[in-house]
């Protein structure tokens, strides 16, 4: 099975499409997380890629020494010094053996939640008790250490020169060119999905509203018996498990991970960039902010592809980073609630409320807040003469003002 | 092998001064922590190798120059970005994020510039390169050794009598205490915040083109001391210029003391003696707290403290980690020397969340007597 091949201006739009996927449900995934953290909660994360980095790297070392003692390749004592051969063999071996290749997704995605949900727990030690100015400098100080312990710690990613992972999408290797990229895009863009699904559910739900009186007023929450700090803690802990999973996915996908790849620039910036232009604590905003830029920057690649590299100065990736920057200052003075503002979520489904308002007045009310639920005649008709003093008042004034 | 590594210590703490200093003056006026004062320090770094590489300058004298161009360079940044966003009336939040991608900018911009350099002079270096061999030696000691702390002092001396002797510092300690109050004074406060930004990235510069002198360089230098920087100014207290300088002196200082002595270990008597500060802070804490954990914290640090002591003491090797504190780690260890900064930075934002500043010796030490 090869995939087809539609060539627009001698671009692969299937390759490109299966890139582009695979990029969009990352971000959109970890921007979620950043989003409850962030739009809901009012926690300003500005370690993101502490948590990414965490569930990256410990499941990338350690599925690899698993999938090697289940299927007894000696490690000789050294796993990263001769990484290459043995997570070779292992791959071999996965690309016949889809169930196991399935289990150790799972198995490590498990392992990277728990990673990302003890690191958040700890970091919310802090996000309890410290301003935003001085939360954001901790955490930022803390991811930049991970990394610089990454760089150092040679056991577990191999420092800067990286180890490689299993490939649990070997199987589709086989199969055709790019069948591979589908498979990962498949995999995250569901994993991206079920987060958008619980993303909204807790922001529909009471805890939802939670969240927000917490955000946006702590005394009073407090007062009406919220555990502010209990509600943040349980944020920090879900949504880095979150991010850490996706970390987990990001490794199966590129094959291999080290510890140059978790910049703060791509891992923390660019999910700040996403949620920014979407607008927070609003998940289609989110949807869009990430459909936005990854329009951006993957069509900035496609354009630097074509440009041949004698008449580029520089690296263009350069001119990218000035362009995100730009971008993100831009939008902080033009519209800073991004594309789509915060709404009021009502407290049902749309179609309840409306089955409600049309059992009151025998019709759609339209924009008539319908908190009150009414189910005797005479409410009926109280309502509906309030509606009609309603619509005379309004005709006066107008007559008045003209 | 002591010698060495006290110049070290004495630079490096002289140069955090410097950058903490800057990083604190930003905070004061615009009240956001800067995520881009890092790359002030690499507009320094840069400053330097272009002088000394093409025009055979001096970093000392580049300094003026780096001086310079980074104070023009914050001065742009808060004219162009800060400012709009403050009278905006954005959030805290909205300005962290914005110095972030200026940040990234500032790294793209660097990216251009190091490419261009490399393409007009044709220098392989251009990304990362060694320490620049263009310091003098005086008695078989470096000449920054000198000059750093040198520099460091005359600042110190210089902006006391600017803030407490001129016009223009009692305006500038006015206008961060009370804005709006100077405002009606007359002051005024966008002159002296935009002052300040141009010093604290003047500062930046200055440091990063002595830094070239000491350790090697790149495009992303700046970035990555900017955990040592915001460590560096937490532990000041980030409202107090002095307490700044204290701060940086601290960090800068240790990072090199620890860090070398993890390589090379501390030596019976040092670990003798960190474990006698785990013994003291566990007695402390377990006398004063009244809560649960604080006691448990307490107890625990006694415990440590006492086997540090007698493993220190007797030779035997139980764990790896004692004997390794003792003979050191090897030369791997000295990747996480970084961890002190950071580490003194929790420590400080959860003992000292003011700072060094506001330790109140004379209470201490009456309530000593008290006892």
């Amino acid at each position: 099975m090869a995939l087809p091949q539609v060539f627009v201006f001698g671009v692969d739009l299937v390759r490109f499409g299966i890139d582009f996927a695979n990029f969009y449900a990352l971000y959109f995934a970890i921007s979620l997380t950043l989003n409850l953290e962030t739009g809901y909660t009012g926690v300003p994360n500005f370690g993101k890629v502490l948590y990414v980095a965490g569930g990256a790297s410990v499941a990338g070392s350690l599925s690899g020494r698993l999938a090697a003692s289940v299927y007894g390749i000696s490690t000789r004592g050294d796993f990263i010094t001769f990484n290459a051969q043995i997570i070779t063999q292992v791959s071999n071996r996965l690309a016949s053996d889809p169930i196991f290749s399935v289990e150790i997704v799972l198995l490590s995605l498990m392992i990277a939640a728990v990673i990302g949900a003890a690191f958040g727990y700890l970091s919310s030690y802090p996000a309890i008790r410290l301003r935003e100015d001085y939360l954001g400098m901790l955490l930022l100080a803390v991811a930049q250490f991970y990394q610089i312990f990454l760089r150092g710690f040679g056991p577990l990613v191999g420092g800067t020169q990286g180890i490689f992972v299993p490939d649990p999408y070997a199987y589709f290797a086989s199969l055709g060119i790019g069948v591979r990229d589908l498979a990962a895009a498949v995999v995250i863009s569901l994993f991206a999905v079920a987060v958008y699904f619980y993303a909204e559910r807790v922001a529909r739900s009471p805890l939802g509203r939670t969240l927000r009186a917490v955000r946006d007023n702590e005394d009073a929450s407090r007062a009406l018996g919220k555990n502010d700090s209990s509600v943040r803690r349980k944020v920090l802990v879900i949504a880095s498990a979150m991010a850490a999973m996706a970390g987990a996915l990001v490794t199966f996908y590129s094959g291999s991970v080290g510890a140059d790849t978790w910049s703060r620039f791509a891992w923390t910036f660019w999910p700040w960039l996403i949620v920014v232009i979407g607008g927070a604590a609003n998940n289609l905003g989110i949807a869009l902010g990430a459909l936005c830029f990854t329009a951006l920057f993957k069509g900035l690649a496609q354009i630097q592809l074509a440009i041949p590299s004698s008449y580029a100065p520089s690296d263009p990736n350069y001119m990218v980073d000035i362009a995100f920057a730009a971008l993100i200052v831009v939008v902080l003075l033009v519209r800073p609630e991004g594309i789509l503002r915060e709404r009021p979520t009502p407290t049902l489904p749309r179609g309840r409320l409306s089955m409600i308002a049309r059992s009151a007045t025998g019709r759609s009310l339209g924009g008539i807040p319908t908190s009150a639920v009414v189910d005797t005649a005479s409410d009926r008709k109280r309502i509906l003469e309030r509606l009609r003093a309603l619509s005379r008042r309004i005709l006066r004034r107008r007559e008045a003002a003209e | 092998m002591v010698v060495p590594f006290l110049n070290s210590a004495i630079v490096y703490a002289s140069l955090f001064a410097f950058m903490a200093l800057g990083l604190t003056l930003t905070y004061l006026t615009t009240k956001v922590p800067n995520f881009a004062y890092g790359s002030f320090v690499t507009i320094g770094i840069y400053t330097a190798y272009t002088m000394w590489k093409v025009n055979r300058i001096n970093p000392y004298n580049a300094s003026f120059v780096a001086f310079l161009i980074a104070a023009v360079s914050a001065a742009v940044m808060y004219l162009a970005v800060l400012r709009p966003l403050a009278n905006r009336g954005s959030s805290l939040v909205s300005l962290m994020i914005a110095t972030f991608g200026v940040d990234i900018g500032f790294i793209g911009i660097f990216g251009i510039y190091t490419d261009y350099l490399r393409a007009r002079y044709v220098l392989i270096d251009t990304k990362s390169f060694f320490q620049l061999q263009a310091d003098f030696n005086l008695g078989g000691v470096p000449g920054l050794v000198y000059v750093a702390p040198t520099l460091l002092a005359l600042l110190t001396l210089g902006l006391y009598i600017l803030l407490t002797r001129t016009k223009f510092g009692v305006a500038m300690r006015a206008s961060v205490e009370n804005p709006s109050l100077s405002r009606i004074l007359g002051i005024n406060v966008e002159r002296v915040y935009l002052i300040s930004w141009m010093l604290a990235g003047g500062f930046a510069g200055l440091a990063g083109s002595l830094y070239t002198l000491w350790l090697p360089g790149g495009t992303s230098t700046g970035s990555d001391l900017i955990v040592e920087i915001f460590a560096a100014s937490i532990l000041g207290g980030l409202t107090s210029i002095f307490g700044a300088i204290l701060g940086g002196l601290v960090i800068g200082g240790s990072e090199i003391v620890v860090g070398t002595d993890l390589t090379v270990g501390f030596g019976a008597f040092g670990t003798g003696l960190l474990a006698a500060i785990l013994l003291l802070a566990g007695v402390f804490l377990w006398r004063n707290r009244r809560r649960g954990r604080a006691r448990l914290v307490g107890g625990v640090s006694f415990v440590l403290g006492v086997y540090v002591l007698l493993e220190a003491i007797s030779g035997v090797a139980l764990d790896p980690l004692v004997p390794g504190l003792v003979n050191g780690f090897g030369a791997e260890a000295i990747a996480y020397q970084r961890a002190v900064p950071l580490l003194i930075m929790v420590g400080a934002l959860l003992v000292l969340p003011k700072g060094l500043v506001s330790i109140n010796l004379r209470r201490i030490l009456r309530w000593e007597e008290r006892k």
